[in-house]
Order: structure tokens, then C-alpha cells, then sequence
């Protein structure tokens, strides 16, 4: 019933853009469902590029991180090696499979698993096994770190756990990775705040929340109020979608007569973070603020699965959302500044901070308070506006990858004619 | 007489001096466990003064500021903290929010590559 269904008034503008995604509702119990699970963590975590980390965390040689990924069932070692370059490696010693790196980072020579002193160098090669000689034909040069698929795109490192993994970083990201490559990320990176907390919901209740703005005018009610809303536009209606294969793009409104509180107003004068009325685009790629429009705040990038890139003028901030079980998740946001040049700028920075940090607080209590109820069975499916078409898009994904169908190009559709149907 | 512990002309701040914390996590602390009437003064005496503070603090280096100077900075960033609280929420926590006490917070300084 497509063509012929009824819509709430005029709310078909993204679904006629990408009409193959439907209007149907969304199925309740692909937050709950075990086995789906099971199913998104063969089919999409163990088969795609995740980010783990960004390069300015390992700047130096032997530098290191580890990345635990319960959904890959493994947990990884990102290292600088003495080439200079980062490499990747299951965190697991090949004598009887103790982690070898506990510290979550650090800077080594090599690594010593803490068990029995199995030694590795910085590129993985098993280097000293102590009284080798009790072995029975122990050949060392097999018995390297198990390596990971690793690459970098625009300083964030990315792994992926497949042992051959189907495509580079570089097509994975495709037309969103290459539009957003020229931001100014390295700039913009020298300073950065993370809040970590592990949630009680599935991961894709978390990643729902922060691809769709539709919620701001009732949960952000009070923390930003009038930011992305306006007396023209109340519901905070976007500027643009786009959708990719996988990935997928919204551009936000920005309200540009904002009346900001007081120390919202000194913030302002001195530096940049996400909601302020410069909306100058003079470092901006093509790709960000598509639209070019006065009335921007910032663009949200869904990098699939689950790490979110949002840009804006001068200052970004990312989101991840780990999944540990179907009802749990390690969520961790981290926003991005560059080096501030005098304190009254740090002084902006933070008050950008604790702004960011006390709106994905409205945020975070929305994600266990629903998935508290989910599993009752009391609804078997969800509604979704038109400007949720992110999570409409992200869902069809999940389910074409988890059934092993080919991932379809997004079909643009032909506008008139969709209009012209309406 | 002991030297001043805030830069003299700002000296009527030291009676908020227990808002001078270096980090995230003390100044969010602080708020967490104030009360409103107490944040409310804070603010009001800061917020007096910041058209004065920020342009004396400028006068320095983000990273050579004087000991005194420090500590006002430090007073400016718990402003910055108690900000939503006083301007958005009329309570020291989020108002509806998630449980502080259960994130984790990371600062980190990092070398560009």
C-alpha cells in the first residue's frame, strides 16, 4: 500500500527520497531477540571495520591501547610499532591463551604475557620462551601474536576481526569516508573528553537515541531549548539525509536568533563548541552542511555498525556503542577540541563539555527506563517518523547483513515523480 | 600578612575558593553535592566578575598561568559546571538524567601525529 496508505500530513520528505526502506513499523523484538544477537555478531561485528581509537593515543613508538571487543569475543592490542606504524593483534599468548596486555594502555618494548613470560615484539613476532629447551619442537616462528585486520582513515584507527576481511577501510567507508576526509579532524583533536558508562540495553536502543532529533524538543527540553528548534521549525526538522550502503548522514537545523544564558554567552565569545550562532563555513568540506544553509548546528555521521561522527564548525564529538550482551553495552561519547589558546577559551571548551555531557545524561535514561520493558511482549512493533529515516535505514541493514543478503546500493529516488504520487 | 591566593583585584573571590578544583570530576563532584542555594551564590559572585576575569586571565599563557591566577581559573571552570544547573535544571543534577556516579570520565591531551 505504498503509493496508496495514508500519511500524517506532509511527512513523506525522506521516505520519498529513499522510498525503498517502506513505511512499515519496526519489529520489538530485534532489541530483545537473543538469537538476532547471535546473528549481529557473526553476521556484522565480526565481518566489518569498528573504530577502536584515534592515532594521537599511540603517537610514539611501543605506545599501545587495548581494546576489549566482548562482541568479537576477543580483545585486541593496538600498537605503534618501531616502523612507525599501528599495527593490530588479538591480546592473546599463543602458549595457552593468557591476555597478555592487561593495563588498558601503555608504552612497552615488548610484551611480556604475565603468565609465563612468553615474550613479543612490537610487530607480533614471539621473540624468548623461557626454558625453551622442555618444549617438543617449538617453532617460534609460527607462534607470532595472531594479527588483526588494522587502517586508519582521517587519524581514526580502525580493526577488523575477519581474518580476510570482503573490503578495505577505505571502500567500507566509501562516499561518506571520502567526503568527510578533509574536515579538519587532526586540528580539531588535541584535546578531548570521553564519558564511559556501561548501560543495561541493547546497543541499538542506544544508537537509535542519537540518530534522530525528533526526541529534542521534549527530552531536551530543558538543556537546550530553542538550539535545534524554533518557532518556524518546533520539531527540530532536519536540513538534509543521506544515505549510503551502509553509513548514513543528517544534516541539523540550528536556531540562529538562540537567546543563550548568561554563561552560555560568555562561552560563546570565546571559543567554539556544538551550539553557537557562528555559522561560518570557511573550514568545511562540501560534505559537511550539505545544504550550505545559515541555520546549521552539525551533521550526524552513522558509521555502521555503531560509531557516530558528528561534525560541526569547530569541534566534533563521536559516540560508540560496544555491545557486551543483548542487554548490555559499554557506550562511551567523547568530544574533541582544538588546543585552546588562552584559558578563556579552555573556560569555553569546558562549559561546552559539561553542556554536552549533561544533555546525553536526558539521553542515557532513556535507554535502560525502555529497555526495562521491551522484553514484555506488550508491544510487537514501533512507530517511526519521517525524521527518523536514520534508524529506519540502520534497521534494514542489521536485517539484510544478519540474513546474508548483499548489501543493495541505496536508490535515490526520482523526486518528482514521488512527489507527483503523494 | 600571606600572600593573596587570588590575583588581588579579585581577592572578595577567595570565599569561594572550595569551587577551585583542577578536574572534571572534583568540580562535578562539588555540584552533585551542593545545594541549589549554594550553587546559586557561587554562580551569582562569579558571574559578577567574569567580564573582568576572563580578559586578566588572557593576559597569560593556558599553560604558564600563575599559581593565583590558576586558582581562578579553576573558579571559572566550576562556573562553567554549575552553569546548567542553576540556568537550565533548578537542581544540581540533571534533571530526568542518568546516573553521574556511573560514568567514567577521560581527559586526554594528545600529540598530534
Amino acid at each position: 500500500m505504498k503509493n496508496g496508505s495514508t500519511t500524517n500530513g506532509n511527512g513523506t520528505k525522506w521516505h520519498n527520497k529513499y522510498p525503498h526502506l517502506g513505511r512499515d513499523p519496526l519489529p520489538a523484538e530485534v532489541f530483545t531477540s537473543e538469537e538476532q544477537f547471535a546473528r549481529e555478531r557473526e553476521q556484522i561485528f565480526k565481518k566489518v571495520w569498528l573504530n577502536v581509537g584515534r592515532a594521537e593515543q599511540i603517537p610514539h613508538p611501543g605506545d599501545y591501547f587495548v581494546k576489549d571487543l566482548a562482541i568479537c569475543n576477543t580483545s585486541v592490542i593496538v600498537v605503534r610499532g618501531k616502523d612507525g606504524t599501528v599495527k593490530a593483534f588479538h591480546n592473546m599468548c599463543s602458549h595457552r591463551g593468557n591476555k597478555i596486555a592487561w593495563d588498558p594502555k601503555g608504552t612497552c618494548q615488548m610484551f611480556t604475557c604475565k603468565f609465563h613470560g612468553w615474550s613479543y615484539a612490537l610487530n607480533g613476532k614471539l621473540t624468548f620462551v623461557p626454558d625453551e629447551e622442555r618444549f617438543f619442537g617449538l617453532k617460534k616462528e609460527t607462534l607470532s601474536m595472531t594479527p588483526v585486520a588494522v587502517d586508519l582513515w582521517a587519524g581514526f584507527i580502525f580493526i577488523n576481526v575477519d581474518p580476510n576481511p570482503q573490503e578495505t577501510l577505505q571502500d567500507y567507508l566509501g562516499e561518506l569516508g571520502a567526503g568527510l576526509i578533509d574536515y579538519p579532524f587532526g586540528e580539531l583533536s588535541a584535546t578531548s573528553t570521553s564519558w564511559t558508562t556501561e548501560v543495561k540495553a541493547n546497543w541499538k536502543v542506544i544508537k537509535d537515541a542519537f540518530q534522530e532529533v525528533y526526541h529534542i524538543a521534549f527530552l531536551h527540553r530543558r538543556s537546550i531549548p530553542d538550539s535545534f528548534t524554533s518557532k518556524t521549525n518546533p520539531y527540530a526538522h532536519c536540513l538534509d539525509v543521506q544515505l549510503y550502503p551502509r553509513h548514513g548522514s543528517m544534516s541539523l537545523y540550528g536556531n540562529a536568533d538562540l537567546k543563550p544564558t548568561p554563561v552560555a554567552a560568555l562561552a560563546f565569545q570565546h571559543g567554539a563548541f556544538v551550539i553557537r550562532k557562528d555559522f561560518s563555513e570557511s573550514r568545511l568540506p562540501p560534505a559537511v552542511n550539505p545544504t550550505r544553509s545559515k541555520e546549521w548546528t552539525l551533521d550526524l555521521n552513522v558509521i555502521f555498525p555503531a560509531f557516530f561522527v558528528d561534525v560541526s564548525e569547530g569541534s566534533y564529538f563521536t559516540h560508540q556503542f560496544m555491545p557486551l550482551a543483548v542487554d548490555r553495552t559499554m557506550w562511551t561519547s567523547t568530544q574533541y577540541f582544538p588546543k585552546a589558546k588562552t584559558p578563556a577559551q579552555q573556560f569555553s571548551q569546558e562549559y561546552g563539555n559539561v553542556i554536552f555531557r549533561d544533555v546525553i545524561l536526558e539521553d542515557g535514561r532513556t535507554f535502560e527506563e525502555t529497555q526495562s520493558v521491551l522484553a514484555s511482549g506488550a508491544k510487537k512493533e514501533f512507530h517511526l517518523h519521517d525524521e527518523e529515516i536514520l534508524v529506519r535505514h540502520s534497521h534494514h541493514v542489521i536485517e539484510q547483513m544478519i540474513n546474508g543478503q548483499p548489501i543493495a546500493a541505496v536508490s535515490h529516488a526520482n523526486g518528482k515523480e514521488e512527489v507527483a504520487r503523494a | 600578612m600571606p600572600k593573596s591566593l587570588l590575583p588581588a583585584q579579585f581577592h572578595e573571590l577567595e570565599q569561594w575558593l572550595a569551587w577551585s578544583l583542577a578536574t572534571e570530576k572534583e568540580r562535578s563532584a562539588k555540584r552533585q553535592a551542593s545545594t541549589m542555594a549554594d550553587i546559586k551564590v557561587f554562580y551569582d559572585a562569579m558571574l559578577g566578575r567574569m567580564e573582568e576575569v576572563l580578559p586578566y586571565l588572557d593576559q597569560f599563557s593556558v599553560d604558564a598561568l600563575p599559581e593565583d591566577a590558576t586558582r581562578l581559573f579553576y573558579l571559572t571552570l566550576s562556573l562553567a559546571e554549575v552553569a546548567p544547573a542553576v540556568e537550565q535544571f533548578g537542581q544540581p543534577s540533571v534533571v530526568d538524567g542518568y546516573d553521574i556516579k556511573r560514568i567514567v570520565t577521560q581527559h586526554a591531551e594528545t600529540v598530534t601525529t
